[in-house]
Parts: C-alpha cells; structure tokens; sequence
C-alpha cells in the first residue's frame, strides 16, 4: 500500500523521516520517564525537593498544606512544590505534563482514570513497596485497597472512602410531613414515594439517575451483574433496556421532573444537583458531597443508600494518590504517601475532606472529633453502611469516562423521548463495546 | 434633538439593556450568598453579600491583587509584541514585492486554521525542550512567541488596514527619496494607529482571558494569572465557593473595561489624510 | 520630511527605467527583513508543533505514552472518522449549522451597531464600551452559570417571554433548542467585529463624504458609494475570520453544554468533539486527524472566499490585486 519511488524511500517512511525529524529533540526529552534507579532513600537526609498535584478547594490546600508540613518537620531535607486547582482541566494538565516528561512526582488520581494512566505505564507500581511493609497497607479494610489494583499491579493508594449515597430534602418532607427515604428500600418503593411526593409536594420527587453511571452499576450489582467482567462489559442489552424502562415508568409517574431539568442533574458539577437547586427531592451522588450539597441550599438535606440490597454498594476510594513511575525520588515519595495516610497526626490534619480516611484507626479517632453536622452524619451513613457492603469490583477499565458519557447520552435520547429504551440501551451497548477495546 | 437621532438613540439603549443583562445578573450574583447562587433565578439577590467581595480577594494564599498584577503583566508583554512584530510583517506583505511572497502569505493564513488543541501538547513539549517550562519566569511559553509574530489574526487585521491606506502616499514617499524603510516610517507607522489600537485591546482580551494555555504553564501559585486563579474557587466535585468566584469575576472585568475605555478613545480620532497633503 | 504631490508618473518614470534592478532588489530584501520575526515564529515555533500534530494524527497517539513509543497505524484515524463515526458527521453538521446562522446575523449586528455608533456625540465612547463588555467574558465557569440560568425554564428569558404570552420552556437544557443558546452566545459577542468596524470606518477620508456631499449625494448614496466600499477591505477580513472562528467556536460550546456536547450531543461542535476525543477520551492520534481534515476543509472555503473577494473588495492600492 505504500508506493516505492526510484530513490527507494517509500511514502511512508519519507512521512516517518519528516516527522521523525521533526521529533528527534523532542524526543530525547520525552523518553524520559523510566525506571533507572529509584532516588535517595526515604531515610537518606539528601535534600529533595517534590511536586506534588492535586484538586480540590482552599479548605483541602490549608490542610495539605499542614500535613506536609508535619512531613517536613520529621524530614527536613524533604520540601514541597505544590500545586492544586479545581478539577476543570486538572487531568489535561497532568496529561499534558506527562506527556512533556514533567510529571508531577505525586498527584492525586480517581477510578475514572486510574487505569488510563496505570496501563500506559505512568503510575508506579507500589506493589514492591507494599509487600515490603513500605506501604503499610495493613489497617486499610482490604477491599478498599484492593480496588486500587490495575492488571494486579497497586497502581494508587486508595485514599479516602466513599460509598453512592442518595442526597434528599428533608426540610421540604418534613414540612409537608412525608416519610423520608429509608435504606433498603426497593426500587419500585423509592418510585412509588416519589410519585406521592410530586403530588403533595409539586417537587419531582426523585432526579432521574438512568444516566447516572453510579447508579446503573448498583443495579446491575444487585442483579448479579457488574459493570465491567475482567475486560469484557459485565453487562448486555437486555440489563440496560430494562434499566431505561425503569426510569420511563418513573417519568411517566411524574415521579422525575421533565427532561430538561433532569439534564441539568446529569451534570456532573455539584453545583448543578437538583436536590441543592430545588428542583428534585433526592440527588444521587456519592455520601461524602452531602456536606458541600448542604452549603449550596437552605434546606436541611439527609442521606441515605441507594435503593434495593445494600450488597450492591461497595468501599470505592474516592481518590487515590499515586507516583509517577518517572520520578526521581520514588522512595521519598512512596514514604510520603504512606504518611499521610497512615501518620496519625497527618490523619488528624487531613480529617474526612478527602472522604473517609483509609486506616480504620484513624478513621474512628477522627469520626470522634468532628464538629461539622453534616460531616458527621455523612461518616455515619458510610459506617452504617460499611456493614453491609458487598464484595467490591474492579476499578473500571480504560475506556470508563467514554461509558460513562454515553450512558448520559443513551439515558437523555431516551428521557427526551427521541429513542425507545430498547433502541437506545443497543445503541449504548455498541459504543460501550467500541470505547473498552479501543 | 430630531426625531432621527432619539430614534436611533432609543434603539442603543433597548439594544443595550438587552446585551447586558447577563452581565447585571453577574453582578446580582456576585452579591448572593452560596445557598442562593444555584438556587435562584432572579438577578437581584435576597440577602446582600457584599462580604463575597473581601472574601474573594483574600480567599487564596496569595490575594487577589496579584492575580491581577500577572494578568497585567503578560498581557502587556503580548501587547507589545503583537503589535511590533505584526506591523513589520503586515507591511512585508501589503506593501512590499519579494519572492515566495503568496507562498508565505498562505501558510500565514493557514497557521489560522488549525484547532489548538491538538497543538497544545506538542508545542508542550517543544517549549520544555527550550527549556522555556517552569523557571523563575515561567511566562515565557506564553509571551515570548508574540514577538514572533505568532498570531496571524494581527498580520491579517494589519495588512487589510495598510491596504486601506492611499498608495499615493507611499509613491510620494518614494520620490522624495524614501527606501522601504522609510516609507514604513513615515507614511504606515504614523496611519496604523487604528490598527495598532484594535491589535491592542484584542490582545489584552484574549490573554486577560486564556485559561488552558497559562493553567498548563503555570504551576507556582504565586505567578498564577486571573483565569488560573479563579479554578481554585471551583471544584465541581467537591468545596466551591461561588459567592467569591462571582466576585472575583466580576472584578476582573474592570481592568479590562477600564482598557478598552481608555484606548478605543484613539479610535475615535479618523486619519484625514488630506493633512498629509500639500 | 514633507510629503509633496508631485505627479509621480511623470517624473518618475525617466528614473525608475534606468534604476530598476536597485530597488526591486532592495524591495524584496527589505521585504525578507520585515517578515524575518515572522518567519522565525512561524519555523521554530508555529511548524513544528503542527508538523508533530500531522504526524500524530497517523498514530495511535494518547498523549501519556512517549512520543517514542507511538506506534504508526497509517490512514487508520481517518478512515474511521470518515466511515465508522456517526459523532463525527453529526459534529460536522452542527457546525456548519452554527457557522452558517451565527456568522452572518453576528456580523450584521457588529455592522449595523457600528453605524449607530459611529457619529460622535457625547456618550458615545461608553455606549461603545457597553456594547463591548460582552465580549470581554473568557468562557470561564461564571458565564456557564449565567447563561444556564437566564435560559432554564425558570430563567429570565422566559419571563421575558411570558410578557407576550410566549410559552417558555428549558431552552439551553433541551436537544431541539441548545444550539440556538449556543447562536445567542456566539452573536451576543459581536462586540470585537463591532470594534473592527468602527476602527475601519474611522479610516474612511473624511473629504470622500464632504466632496460627495458637495456633489448632492444623499446619506443612503453615501453609504453604498463610499462607506461600504471603502470598508470592504475590513468587511472581508471579518468576513474571513468571523467564518474561521464561527467553524472554529469551542467556547462557547463548552460553556453551554459543560463540556459535554449535550444535551444529546446537540451542541457537539467540531473542536469540542475534538477535544472530548483527545483529552477525554485519551485519543490525540484521532483528534490530530480530525484537526488536519478540518484545516483542509476550512481553509479550502477561505480560499473560495478570497477568490470571490477578487469582484467585491476594494483596495486603495488597486493595482495589487
């Protein structure tokens, strides 16, 4: 296919030629992220400097900033260069930095991407680390850091631990004196009082989570299904065009407001949740965003677990941190993150902003010292829980946020009323199908 | 006061009211608490925040003011090179005959027409192979290629100005003896004005207001610009605080307004050239 | 120095024969002078990147795999794009539906508000600025609010609508109607082709008007005589840009639909599949491909544009072109 001209440079390698040389300086820079030596020791005093790069707010940079400084103090060779932002472009600046060989030696990283980067070799693998007690994995309940594994490599230190949880009104049921949601209830329940809700109240009851991929994916749990089996979807047509079903029996029950408000509540934004915004009785998120929910309205908001068998809820880590395996100090850094979660006064720093802490202990010590109210009732809600999780899954495959988007674009053909569930759940299986074996 | 003029004035103001809207409600906005921002319609907030404003300013480590003095800074190095290095370019190609002239005069208008996006990481990782990235002044990436001429959209804008521009003027020139040179002295540099102004105040817009490009560049929270700066207010998946964000937006605004208000009074003067003449 | 009108021809012409090599030399020398910051922009900063990008888009590119380690898939990218993506055909029309509504009406807006503006009176210079003020908002996450609110359903453009019995509905949150948001967005930023206007029509000789004024030429005459062709230069060059831009728009886009495309994909523009492709879902080599047929696409409608540019624009320099 590619066509020989008489100097015997065929026209795919004049092209290569080009860019190649075009590459070469580059090149050499970029091709430097491997595994030749591993840096200083964590206990060498030689001074080393780390980047460090996360997402968040002002609240989660003060307290880094202390936990850091604690590290410092105990290590005073070792200084910081942080960075931190909102998450609006976090990941294309830290591709972008990989990409130009200038990782950050530790970021922050979560299950929608963890396999992106593990599998393209970013990450470090800690496993080494782990088995040799550097990573002290111990107190950590083991499904939390198991769901860290990518191609049974530990690719992040879970850190932070959250569960789905279902965000209601409880001012706005209170005040018309309806029953507040409770866990275990079943699916067609949680429909049934949410239609009773729209009519007493003229508040949708419920927001339409059929785009919601949390949610989805609990359902299919408890159907005995996953989202995702080794490298193959858990799940196929039939599973999803049921699951649309579901939530268009809903809709048709005015359970759910109208599909262009449920839009605004498939945004992924905190901000835009309808439970916050008032235009829905219930939001469905994850248990620690109920205190950031709680600022963003007046009402008094509770939180309870998603609708059907809680064995369908699992300890996922909410965050995780990793190393970038290019790093010039890996043992420093590797030390660093098992500090913070495993020191106990950095625990104590850190608290529950990042979710709840890994290690057992320090999570009982500070669910005792907390004074935020919705805090602690969110802590409360995922201990509760924790008794009745299920076996967790795998952290999802390397194609996730495309599934993940088009199970919103699938979800609002349909909430829109311009595809069958059938038709769309196929339409949705193919490019699922189509984003996992890319 | 004739009926035309109060007709037309009449149809600025309807017209007026109608584009700034969005903007009063920015400001309405600004002043809400949290709890009402995302949960109310109306402009006007129902209890008055102006504490959103100071909170704003010193909600980060390093207050608000020096968000603003980098913007400045960058954007006014920008400024300088745009207009510098597009007028000697602009004039190459309006006023001048060399070789290749079309050659590169279409490969100026096609560096136009690439989405930047996919340039994004390799001119990443060609500027850290200047070594450009990070640094005591990690602005460079972003200002140092405007003295290059980089932005074709200013050679464009300038060569249709020059073209505005009477050739008369430049023969007359010549017969007195002017080379190239002179001619872009004496006859171009003097009527670019326009052109120069708008390259100015376009210049400054669209730095004050680059996001992508100075967050990638930008690492030390000390150096960040006001559009970097103004992420860490917002997190969609955790602690927001909107009240100071709406603020600090708004504030952010001014300079740049105050900018235009303040150059585009040289775009009211016309160039007569029948000054020039006899 | 004073510039005297002499005829030039006459005089000059005895002396440009006999010295003719000189200063065309001299010209096309003074010439590579001028455009030298140019052409080292354009070779060491502006052709590699793009070159790099040309390269990728025949690659399996991720952006976090060494550029090394890319492995060649030859035209694989772009046959899929072409045969085996709904998305991208469905981004195309988007596109060419926002390019071919938003341009002209923001355009138009931009010319006829410049008009208005144009006569100097007291309070001009702030009118100016007012109509302005738009376009000086990024797409930053406070104008994404803004804009969601005042066109849901409970927003203000529906009350606005209310008052002449018009029934409202969520109109950036709806598939049938996002991208007209998206239009409003876009036109609502007239204000930077606005200023182009003004600053061009501030370069119109103020003694065309006075002598067609003497001639008995009415304001109407006046505008088709001497505004519009004297303004035809800056015409097209917004003409052009508006066009590349309207292609181009991404902003607004990401604004509206937070990033998303949605709701349905309805405001998928071009750049923002792009970017959900190279940044979102990892795969650079795919939005390379997409970037470069877009750049040969659109510039093949700049080139149409410049040609028929040839029968309509005037130049002061009309012996060039």
């Amino acid at each position: 296919m590619s066509s020989t001209s008489d100097s015997g440079l065929s026209r795919r390698q004049a092209l290569r030629l080009l860019g190649g040389s075009a590459l070469a300086v580059p090149l050499v820079l970029a091709g430097c992220g491997d595994d030749s030596g591993s840096g200083p020791s964590a206990s060498s005093t030689q001074p080393v400097e780390l980047s460090f790069f996360w997402w968040g707010g002002q609240a989660r940079a003060d307290l880094t900033d202390k936990a850091l400084a604690l590290y410092t103090q105990k290590h005073p060779n070792v200084t910081f260069k942080k960075t931190w932002q909102g998450n609006q472009g976090y990941f294309d600046k830290l591709a972008t930095l990989t990409a130009g060989g200038d990782a950050p030696d530790i970021f922050q990283i979560d299950d929608n991407y963890l396999t992106e980067y593990a599998s393209r070799s970013v990450t470090l693998d800690l496993t080494p680390y782990q088995k040799s007690g550097k990573l002290d994995t111990s107190k950590f309940p083991e499904s939390l850091w198991k769901y860290g594994l990518v191609d049974g490599k530990l690719a992040g230190l879970s850190f932070g631990e959250n569960t789905q949880g279902l965000v209601f009104n409880k001012t706005l049921l209170q005040s018309h004196s309806l029953p507040e949601p409770k866990t275990g209830q079943s699916w067609e329940d949680h429909i049934a009082w949410a239609a009773n809700v729209t009519q007493v109240t003229g508040t949708p009851g419920t927001m339409d989570p059929s785009g919601s991929y949390q949610a989805f994916w609990v359902w299919l749990r408890q159907r005995g299904k996953e989202l995702y089996n080794g490298k193959q979807l858990g799940f196929d047509e039939s599973d999803v065009t049921g699951w649309f079903e579901l939530w268009k029996g809903a809709r048709d029950r005015k359970a759910t407001p109208t599909a262009d408000v449920i839009h605004e509540g498939n945004a992924t934004d905190i901000t835009k949740q309808l439970v916050a915004t008032g235009k829905a009785g219930t939001s469905w998120v994850w248990v620690n965003q109920m205190p950031e929910l709680k600022k963003a309205t007046k009402n008094e908001l509770g939180v309870v677990a998603f609708p059907g068998d809680t064995k369908g809820q699992w300890a996922r880590a909410s965050m995780y941190f990793s190393v970038y395996r290019g790093s010039k100090s890996k043992d420093v850094a590797v030390d660093v993150i098992n500090f913070l979660a495993n020191d106990a006064a950095a625990g104590a720093i850190l608290g529950t902003e990042r979710g709840l802490p890994s290690n057992l202990d320090i999570r009982a010590s500070v669910a005792n010292s907390t004074t935020d109210q919705a805090m602690k009732q969110s802590i409360s809600v995922e201990n509760d829980l924790g008794k009745l999780f299920g076996q967790p899954p795998a952290v999802p495959l390397k194609g996730h946020s495309k599934v993940r988007t088009e199970l919103v674009k699938a979800a609002e053909n349909c909430q829109f009323g311009r595809a069958t569930p059938a038709a769309s759940a196929a339409a949705f299986v193919t490019a699922c199908k189509a984003a996992i074996s890319a | 006061m004739n009926v035309k003029s109060v007709a037309r004035t009449s149809a600025l103001v309807v017209l007026l009211v109608i584009v700034l809207y969005p903007l009063v409600w920015m400001v309405g906005t600004s002043f809400k608490p949290q709890d009402e921002i995302m949960s109310t319609v109306s402009a006007i907030p129902k209890s008055f925040t102006p504490g959103n404003y100071p909170d704003g300013w010193t909600h980060l480590d390093v207050n608000f003011g020096r968000f603003f003095l980098n913007s400045t800074l960058v954007a006014g190095l920008v400024i300088i090179g745009n207009m510098l290095s597009c007028l000697l370019a602009a004039f190459a190609f309006a006023r001048l005959r060399f070789p290749l002239r079309g050659l590169w005069f279409g490969l100026m208008i096609g560096t136009l027409l690439l989405p930047s996006h996919v340039l994004i990481v390799p001119q990443f990782i060609l500027f850290k192979t200047f070594g450009w990235v990070g640094g005591p002044f990690p602005y460079t990436p972003l200002v140092l290629p405007h003295f290059l001429a980089i932005d074709a959209f200013f050679v464009f804008l300038m060569v249709q100005f020059i073209r505005g521009i009477p050739r008369e003027l430049d023969e007359a020139a010549k017969i007195d003896g002017c080379s190239p040179y002179g001619v872009f002295r004496h006859v171009i540099l003097p009527l670019s004005r326009p052109a120069l102004v708008t390259t100015a105040i376009f210049s400054f817009i669209w730095t004050w207001n680059d996001f992508f490009r100075q967050l990638v560049y930008l690492s030390d929270l000390s150096k960040y610009t006001v559009p970097v700066a103004l992420t860490q207010f917002f997190d969609s998946t955790g602690s927001n605080a909107l009240g100071p964000m709406f603020a600090m937006s708004v504030l952010s605004l001014l300079p740049v307004f105050l900018f235009f208000l303040a150059f585009q009074r040289l775009l009211v003067q016309g160039i007569n050239t029948s000054g020039l003449k006899g | 120095m004073t510039l005297t009108r002499t005829s030039p021809v006459a005089a000059s012409q005895p002396e440009a024969a006999t010295r003719r090599g000189k200063p065309k030399r001299r010209e096309a020398t003074a010439g590579y002078v001028f455009l030298t910051p140019w052409l080292l922009g354009l070779f060491g900063i502006t052709a590699i990147p793009m070159l790099i990008s040309l390269y990728l888009s025949f690659t399996n590119y991720d952006i976090l795999t060494p550029l090394s380690e890319v492995k060649w898939i030859g035209l694989a990218n772009y046959r899929n794009m072409f045969t085996a993506d709904p998305s991208y055909w469905h981004a195309v029309l988007v596109t060419l539906k926002f390019a071919l509504i938003a341009t002209p009406l923001k355009l138009a807006a931009a010319l006829g508000v410049a008009l208005l503006l144009n006569r100097e009176r007291r309070g001009t210079g702030l009118f100016r600025a007012l109509f302005y003020l738009p376009s000086l908002l990024g797409g930053s996450v406070a104008l994404a609010i803004v804009w969601a609110n005042i066109f849901n359903r409970a927003g203000a453009f529906n009350a606005v609508l209310a008052i002449f019995g018009i029934p409202g509905r969520g109109w950036a949150t709806s598939p049938e109607w996002a991208l007209e948001t998206l239009m409003v967005l876009g036109i609502w930023q007239f204000g930077a082709p606005m200023v182009i206007f003004l600053a061009g029509l501030k370069q119109v000789p103020t003694e065309l008007y006075e002598a067609a004024a003497v001639d008995g030429a009415g304001p109407i005459r006046q505008f088709f005589k001497i505004t519009l062709p004297m303004l035809s230069p800056v015409i097209f060059f917004n003409l052009v840009l508006e066009t590349i831009h309207g292609f181009q728009g991404f902003t607004a886009a990401f604004v509206v639909s937070n990033g998303t495309g949605g709701p349905v994909d309805s405001t998928l523009m071009y750049t923002l599949y792009l970017y959900i492709r190279g940044f979102g879902n990892y795969e650079m080599g795919y939005a390379s491909a997409m970037a470069w047929v877009f750049l040969i696409a659109v510039g093949l409608i700049t080139v149409v544009l410049f040609a028929t540019g040839r029968f309509w624009v005037h130049y002061s320099d009309e012996d060039e072109r």
